[in-house]
């Protein structure tokens, strides 16, 4: 059974349809890349994932149970988000952003939590900055907290929104290093970014979204080598340049 | 009169009136302290109503709000005084004040203040970023969990500037409180400038007072600044 499945996949704010018959799969181990111009709907399907929006039509299965039916909250236990924006809470240290869900979701004690939070700092890279606040740390820094914070709530599916465009581009490299570490371990990723590179070696499936409609779906290879589509050639074509 | 053997003189009053003073100032500062914590215990939860609440309630907070913030603090003071069934008290022994016009102008500085911390406390909710409340849903917190974790810890460092306005307004519109007759600072410092003769000394007697709200309101400000620094969050802009 499929870990993730879309199904018709509906969504619109007023009149603007932004999703469109949105519909696929992936399996546990997964790492699914999703590709797109601005505007295409991407952001808004990660979200519908974890019910951070509301979906109008179709279904979304986590792991055969219709999202919709399962507590919302429980559902994020299940599923983790990297945000664009990192989105840590100020007033916490590193280590404290990641204890907070430990500790008031998982019922974890304060000693559990945060023996737990510092394994997973420290396998991001940041065992020396656990006491730090947000503030003081780099923003591929915080980004990797914000995904130590995600995973250390041993979520079954992690979504990444972008979670390198707001990181100048020498920071960049830190944040899909671990991003790829994940993905050798077999982690089931669903994530939206523009790195071309990462798509090409991490992604086992490459989607393309235009429009809020899924263009061509295939490995990596495919979509780069000979696509089906000419929109898909053109905007990979460009965003591969960009990335040179 | 105004001759500055006579000014002496009044100086000279003032100073051994000085027990007066002290009993309207520990009023002052009773007075400030209730009326501040009434308006928090009222405006916490209005301003969270104004900024998470729907339906009736919310309209409720908020009309209640615009009409106590848009009606003059004497006004509001004499209408709890005469229009509120406040029973006879008694007085509160060593400061000699009457419970009941304590207990009027309490309602009507500590309710006035609630609807001005209400806006100070929405204000500060409003200012922290959506995502924030986000990254706390995201990792399986309920809306009320992520508002009391994540939301409030930073919107009350937020409203530290805003409450130690609001501090300085209600000490010194304690001083409305003579209107119904309460012995605080002002009423006690007219009372000495009202005896027979003592007419010569209102001028010094009103700058003592002055400068004895100056001070609280001073160091007050000074002690919540320092409060603010110490729980300001590393780093950030506070």
């Amino acid at each position: 059974m499929s870990l993730l499945e879309l199904d018709g996949v509906d969504k619109s704010y007023g009149d603007e349809a932004v999703l469109h018959d949105v519909g696929f799969a992936m399996d546990r181990g997964d790492v699914e890349v999703i590709v797109g111009p601005s505007g295409s709907g991407k952001s808004t399907l990660l979200r519908c994932v974890n019910r951070l929006t509301e979906i109008d039509d179709g279904a979304i299965y986590l792991d055969g149970e219709e999202v919709h039916s399962l507590d919302e909250n429980a559902l994020r236990r299940r599923v983790g988000m990297v945000f664009q924006s990192f989105n840590l809470f100020a007033h916490r240290t590193a280590r404290g952003n990641i204890t907070l869900g430990l500790t008031e979701v998982l019922d974890l004690s304060r000693a559990e939590a945060r023996s737990r939070a510092d394994d997973y700092l420290a396998r991001v890279g940041l065992a020396e900055q656990a006491d730090s606040y947000p503030a003081e740390l780099s923003g591929g820094q915080q980004q990797r907290v914000g995904i130590a914070r995600a995973l250390a709530m041993d979520p079954e599916l992690l979504l990444f929104d972008e979670p390198t465009s707001a990181l100048d581009p020498e920071l960049i490299g830190d944040v899909l290093a671990v991003m790829r570490d994940l993905a050798d371990e077999g982690m089931t990723m669903l994530c939206v970014t523009h790195e071309m590179g990462f798509a090409r070696s991490a992604a086992s499936t490459l989607t393309f979204l235009d429009g809020g409609q899924v263009v061509e779906r295939g490995p990596p290879e495919q979509l780069f080598e000979k696509p089906s589509h000419d929109r898909t050639r053109s905007f990979l074509g460009e965003l591969t340049d960009l990335n040179r | 009169m105004g001759s500055v053997v006579a000014q002496a003189g009044d100086w000279a009053f003032v100073a051994a009136n000085w027990e007066t003073l002290l009993l309207g100032t520990v009023v002052t500062v009773l007075l400030t302290a209730t009326s501040l914590s009434l308006g928090f215990l009222a405006g916490f939860p209005a301003g969270t109503v104004e900024v998470y609440g729907s339906g009736w309630v919310r309209e409720v907070v908020g009309t209640v709000g615009v009409v106590l913030r848009g009606t003059p603090i004497v006004v509001l003071i004499v209408l709890f005084y005469f229009g509120l069934p406040i029973p006879d008290l008694g007085t509160l022994p060593l400061v000699e004040i009457r419970m009941d016009t304590f207990v009027a102008a309490t309602l009507a500085l500590g309710l006035r203040s609630g609807a001005y911390q209400s806006q100070v406390f929405r204000g500060a909710i409003e200012s922290i970023d959506e995502g924030q409340m986000e990254a706390a849903r995201s990792v399986g917190l309920s809306s009320r969990q992520a508002i009391r974790h994540v939301v409030f810890p930073q919107a009350i460092r937020r409203s530290i500037p805003g409450f130690q306005n609001e501090f300085t307004i209600v000490l010194k519109d304690t001083s409305v409180a003579f209107a119904i007759g309460l012995a605080e600072l002002l009423t006690r410092a007219e009372n000495l400038y009202l005896q027979p003769g003592r007419d010569t000394a209102i001028m010094e007697v009103i700058l003592v007072i002055s400068a004895i709200y100056f001070v609280l309101t001073f160091a007050t400000n000074r002690t919540l600044d320092y409060l603010g620094e110490i729980y300001a969050i590393p780093g950030g802009e506070g």
